[in-house]
């Protein structure tokens, strides 16, 4: 289990700023996909319901179709459960140090990976089509020098303030890290004196 | 024509296909369950989230079960008159 207040790889002075997950809209398609794949079959059910009582009082075809009924509703019932899981550990952390990305692809592949600010050159924001707009959500892409690929926060709330905060965090870790750098100079030119 | 060979099975080998199910769902939940527990973020959400889960799975079985054990399973369901069950009364509306 993670805790936000112990990240994994916790440097000394780290702390977390911004914890990330997909928009709730990521949430509400789920809902939507499982309440349409019930609600349909029920309201064919209710629809045809005569039907429906002679195959239940059927003493062959009543059980072969309440069986295949409790399958299709367990299946529809684990695979929101597993889409749910999907987003739910889906995850972006910023710290004032480092960014982590945590993506769960299906149940089998996972990946985790991190990147230090001050390795970061470029942020960019994207915000496309209706829905996106409407409900304030899209990307955001970090570009990092001498990386192969980028990190992609996908579908984000409010990707406009993210990036205007990786950017300003990414500022203060240079700054950091030039500051430390300068004194850590100073601290072997003492050394070697 | 054909005749289909006179093999008489009681319509409980239906609940070797449902029990194969629930194996598989088991499993397969157990399994997503430890994704959630290993990897999620710790706090109160993820223990509601994962109490949801089994809550729903528990009704869902009950409803499914109980309904089911009002069948007589020893029925024989024979193969030579399984055409007898597709008839005109099986789709009576239609």
């Amino acid at each position: 289990m993670m805790r936000l207040d112990h990240l994994p790889n916790q440097r000394p002075d780290e702390h977390m700023i911004l914890f990330l997950r997909r928009h709730w809209f990521a949430l509400l398609s789920i809902v939507t996909a499982f309440i349409l794949l019930i609600g349909i079959p029920l309201a064919l059910v209710m629809y045809f319901k005569e039907i429906v009582v002679d195959w239940l009082i059927n003493p062959v075809i009543g059980p072969l179709f309440l069986i295949l009924a409790s399958m299709y509703v367990l299946s529809i019932w684990l695979f929101a459960f597993l889409e749910f899981t999907d987003y739910y550990l889906d995850t972006w952390i910023i710290t004032n140090e480092r960014i982590i990305s945590i993506e769960q692809e299906g149940l089998f592949n996972r990946t985790a990976s991190e990147l230090d600010l001050a390795a970061v050159q470029d942020t960019t924001a994207e915000i496309r089509g209706i829905l996106q707009t409407v409900f304030t959500y899209g990307q955001v892409y970090v570009q990092t020098a001498g990386e192969k690929g980028r990190f992609h926060f996908k579908n984000i709330d409010n990707p406009e303030r993210v990036k205007e905060l990786v950017t300003r965090l990414v500022e203060e870790d240079k700054r950091r890290l030039s500051a430390l750098g300068a004194g850590g100079r100073g601290k072997i030119k003492s050394v070697i004196k | 024509m054909f005749d289909l060979p006179d093999i008489n099975l009681p319509i409980a080998v239906f609940l070797i296909v449902y029990g194969a199910y629930m194996v598989f769902y088991v499993l397969y939940s157990l399994f997503n369950i430890y994704h959630l527990i290993r990897y999620g973020v710790y706090g109160l959400g993820l223990y509601l989230i994962v109490s949801i889960f089994v809550g729903g799975t528990i009704i869902l079985v009950a409803g499914s079960v109980f309904p089911l054990l009002e069948y007589e399973w020893t029925l024989p369901l024979s193969l030579d008159r399984v055409g007898d069950f597709y008839n005109e009364d099986l789709f009576p509306a239609l």
